[in-house]
């Protein structure tokens, strides 16, 4: 009698033994979640050794982050016929056809349909070197932030957290980051729509 | 017929393979036959070893194929011997005694095709010694893979040895102790459930492939193996019976096929219970079983596949079980090598293939073995068939003077 | 009988492993055809048909018993480095620097993906591909951009395979790639444990301790990881040759490969390739011990989810909406 119940013993005795072997190798571990949450003191970011430092040429910004500085790719020597002043002087241009001849390119697709800004909307109209926000202050080109930010608020702050806009080169090392105009066309915000630069291959 | 004179080891292993080079000519050309596949798989194989495994038919999505497949199935018919060694050594049936050592036999050579199967599926087979424990490293006991190269060596190990013990103290002319092989008789009983749960809880333990994901599949392993199993042993024990004089008695025929029935039946009754439940409420995780049994975004080629598997199965399962020819084995024997075949078509491509389609991120592909594949599987399958014909033949020879000589 | 063998071949790959004097002497002894036979094998080539100098051969029965990363030294680091960039110029004549930058302390990699920003563009695949030296031949890519239906956002229902004009109205996109899970499935089921998580939650794959069994791509519920079916193949011209062990070298076939947060780039305090060249930046690389990072301000101020976050996979990698 006793004999025949070990067969069926043993075999069910040895389920047990595997299942209590892997369940060992299945504990749990808790959230990295809360070491996360845990960690408040900051991460001296610029003791990362063999951080190569931007060579873009930056300023620093106006503004704070996280109650630190940083900063942000400059914008003037990326605009051609900077300086403005040296067209637009103390006398208004009169160059027939003036406006088609230099900024033919521009092209406004810049705020709502049927009420688009226009150059003097974001332009100083007495120093042409210099953006303008709405209380008139002069704004300059490497800061336009300031500017974008009156309207897109959301997007700054965003942008000034990290959620929005990203950082050059480096997640290490002092914190350098692209300014609005590095991605967007100030005067047509919006990417255009264009092919991938890649594809994915099919399957099968 | 008469003993040798001295008889060691040595003697041993010389007349096992004196008396397997001996045969009639039928019995060379199904020897001349199996050489001729295995060397077609070592040339398949030898473009994989060249280009690497883009000659098969596997990509990203379909990492396993048809050697996997074939791996998880033979791992049943190894499991199966059990359903051999239980009556024969813990019931003491005469009967499976007699059989016994052939289905150990057969549980080798399913072994070895298991073991092939896994090393051509390897993308790098000569690092596999990384995987021996004290100079590779072994994640053991996190990955069931691990599990399995353990207890599938284990498993080999135990089949190999204690008939081995067995006839060698036969062919010595003296009883087996049985104290001594005992144990790991027990031990073998023990293993052969783990091999084919272990082979389970390889799929069942990933949630990242729903299809697999299921409880019921280790004991549907079991099932599905106990059924295939005894349904090959029981055929390889009809063409033992009637090719030579090593006579088996028509009840192990008939305790066979009760155990077939049994398994059978408790596997298509599974069968319906894992069906009803990806089909009743279809959530995203009945994808698979979708693709499976019925096609997605018209790829649908496993279609035809299951249901012929799954037809065969239920006219094998009602044969088996409702013996219409009363006995005769002409209705039997092929109902016991159709259930074999609907096992494999379902417990081999049927269950890895749909398991990786749609891919976790819903792409769907067709996979076709391409000939490498089908070459090296040849080639897996004369090799293990060699085995087993070494095997069997050598140990019928022994038994039979053995038993001449009480 | 089988044991003095093995003790045997335990010395041979001691010695080999160990010391590089009686390394050179050993294999001074050994027969040539030995040495050709055990290179073939190494490597798994049946006869490359050029002519292979003894050198080659020498690397490479090295380079075969060598040991698991994570157990080696810092001088067999050092050494292997050195044979990788011997033999990637002795067989295909490049000049490729392996680094083996630790990860810094205190820092783990964390990532976010904006759904709302993403139009499509696949920069990010295309710089991964060329950064991390994926096959050609193959397209082997990393990254997977879905085009996806508004009111859905599993990507099984989204289009993986666009290539139109983008962005589409009323559409969005997402990115998939390795999530670089904390409780990574993939690293459990690993029978050699060729793949682990770094302490700075990458997690990486030893090319040549992986077995290729491919089990961790049945594991893995993002379709993260990737197999060099055949040898990869890159032109030489457009080769990254700034490399890392556990980044972007030549991969042999047979291996499991995935995507390392860029790690030949991530420990010099770079932002991974795909990150660098999203043009709409929609992609945030960070440390997430780092509470002033952007990362974290990301999950702090956001409203972030995982994929798949009820198989407790853990992933690093959230997605968020402007």
């Amino acid at each position: 009698m006793k004999k025949q119940i070990i067969p069926f013993a043993i075999p069910g005795l040895s389920l047990l033994l595997m299942l209590l072997l892997t369940s060992f190798a299945l504990a749990n571990e808790k959230s990295f979640l809360d070491t996360i949450k845990k960690t408040v003191k900051p991460f001296d970011a610029r003791s990362v050794k063999k951080v190569r430092p931007v060579t873009r040429k930056t300023v620093l910004a106006l503004e704070e982050y996280r109650g630190g500085s940083f900063r942000v790719l400059a914008r003037k020597q990326e605009i051609k016929r900077y300086k403005c002043s040296n067209c637009h002087g103390e006398k208004p241009v009169l160059v027939k056809q003036g406006f088609e001849l230099t900024h033919g390119n521009v092209i406004i697709n810049h705020g709502r349909a049927g009420n688009e800004l226009s150059c003097i909307d974001c332009h100083s109209e007495d120093d042409r070197d210099f953006l303008e926000d709405k209380k008139g202050r002069k704004i300059d080109f490497d800061h336009s932030y300031k500017l974008c930010g009156q309207c897109h608020f959301r997007q700054k702050r965003d942008w000034l957290g990290g959620a929005h806009g990203k950082r050059v080169s480096n997640w290490a090392g002092e914190r350098v980051i692209y300014n609005c105009a590095s991605c967007h066309n100030p005067h047509s915000p919006r990417f255009s729509k264009r092919f991938p630069a890649t594809y994915s291959v099919p399957l099968n | 017929m008469n003993a040798v004179p001295h008889k060691n080891l040595k003697s041993f292993l010389t007349d096992a393979v004196r008396w397997n080079l001996r045969g009639g000519i039928a019995f060379q050309i199904f020897r001349i036959f199996l050489l001729f596949g295995m060397g077609f798989g070592i040339y398949a194989y030898s473009f994989q070893a060249r280009f690497g495994l883009s000659v098969t038919g596997m990509n990203d999505i379909v990492s396993w194929g048809l050697y996997i497949s074939n791996f998880t199935f033979l791992v049943g018919v190894a499991a199966a011997a059990v359903m051999l060694i239980l009556p024969a050594y813990m019931f003491h049936d005469p009967g499976f005694h007699r059989v016994v050592i052939i289905g150990e036999g057969v549980a080798v050579g399913a072994l070895v095709m298991c073991l092939s199967f896994i090393a051509v599926d390897l993308g790098g087979p000569l690092q596999a010694w990384h995987l021996i424990p004290g100079i590779g490293l072994f994640n053991f006991p996190s990955s069931i893979l691990a599990w399995d190269v353990l207890v599938l060596n284990g498993y080999l190990l135990l089949n190999g040895l204690v008939p081995a013990y067995i006839l060698y103290s036969h062919y010595m002319g003296r009883k087996a102790d049985e104290r001594k092989y005992r144990p790991f008789v027990f031990l073998s009983i023990f293993w052969a459930f783990s091999i084919h749960m272990v082979t389970a809880f390889l799929y069942q333990g990933l949630p990242a492939r729903p299809f697999w994901n299921n409880p019921l599949m280790g004991p549907r392993f079991l099932a599905s193996a106990f059924a295939a199993g005894p349904a090959l042993i029981a055929l390889i024990l009809a063409i033992i019976h009637s090719t030579t004089d090593y006579k088996i008695d028509r009840k192990v025929f008939r305790k066979l096929r009760l155990i077939i029935t049994i398994s059978a039946i408790v596997n298509l009754i599974m069968l319906f219970s894992e069906i009803f439940k990806e089909f009743y409420f279809p959530t995203h995780h009945s994808s698979s079983a979708v693709y499976l049994f019925f096609g997605m975004d018209g790829h649908n080629s496993l279609v035809p596949w299951i249901w012929t598997s799954v037809i065969i199965n239920l006219l094998a399962t009602l044969v088996i079980a409702f013996n219409p020819g009363k006995d005769n084995p002409k209705v039997l024997l092929p109902a016991c090598g159709f259930l074999f075949i609907a096992v494999w078509m379902e417990k081999g491509i049927g269950l890895i293939v749909p398991g990786l389609i749609p891919s976790p991120l819903g792409e769907v592909v067709d996979y076709l073995p391409t000939w490498v594949e089908l070459g090296v599987t040849l080639g897996i399958l004369c090799l293990g068939i060699t085995v087993v014909t070494w095997l069997i033949r050598t140990a019928l020879i022994i038994e039979q003077r053995y038993e001449g000589a009480d | 009988m089988s044991s003095p063998k093995k003790n045997e071949k335990q010395t041979v790959i001691q010695d080999v492993l160990e010391k590089p004097s009686s390394r050179r002497s050993f294999l001074k002894g050994a027969s040539i055809a030995m040495a050709a036979g055990s290179a073939a094998l190494a490597t798994g080539c049946m006869a490359t048909g050029d002519t292979t100098t003894s050198e080659e051969m020498k690397l490479r029965w090295q380079e075969y018993f060598k040991k698991h990363y994570r157990l080696m030294t810092a001088e067999e680091k050092k050494e292997t480095v050195k044979r990788l960039e011997r033999l990637a110029k002795i067989q295909n004549d490049l000049d490729v620097q392996i680094g083996t930058d630790p990860p810094i302390e205190n820092v783990l990699y964390g990532y976010a993906f904006n759904i709302s920003r993403c139009e499509g563009f696949m920069e990010c695949v295309a710089a991964c591909v060329k950064e991390n030296n994926l096959d050609r031949k193959t397209n082997t890519q990393y990254i997977r951009i879905f085009e996806m239906e508004p009111g859905k956002l599993d990507p099984s229902t989204g289009d993986g395979q666009f290539y139109h004009k983008v962005p589409v109205e009323n559409k969005f996109y997402m990115g998939v790639q390795c999530f670089h899970c904390e409780n990574a499935p993939c690293i459990k089921a690993c029978p050699t444990k060729a793949t682990w998580r770094e302490p700075d939650g990458i997690v990486v794959v030893d090319y040549n301790w992986c077995i290729g069994c491919r089990y961790c791509q049945a594991a893995c519920p993002y379709f993260g990881r990737r197999f060099n079916w055949s040898q990869g193949e890159v032109p030489k011209e457009e080769l990254t040759t700034k490399q890392h062990y556990l980044g972007n070298r030549r991969r042999p076939k047979g291996k499991m490969e995935k995507c390392t947060f860029c790690i030949q780039r991530t420990r010099k305090g770079r932002l991974p390739a795909c990150v660098e060249a999203c043009p709409t930046g929609s992609r945030v690389f960070g440390n997430l011990l780092d509470p002033e990072s952007e990362i974290r301000f990301v999950l702090e101020h956001k409203k972030v989810f995982r994929m798949k976050e009820n198989i407790g996979t853990e992933p690093k990698f959230w997605y968020f909406i402007d």
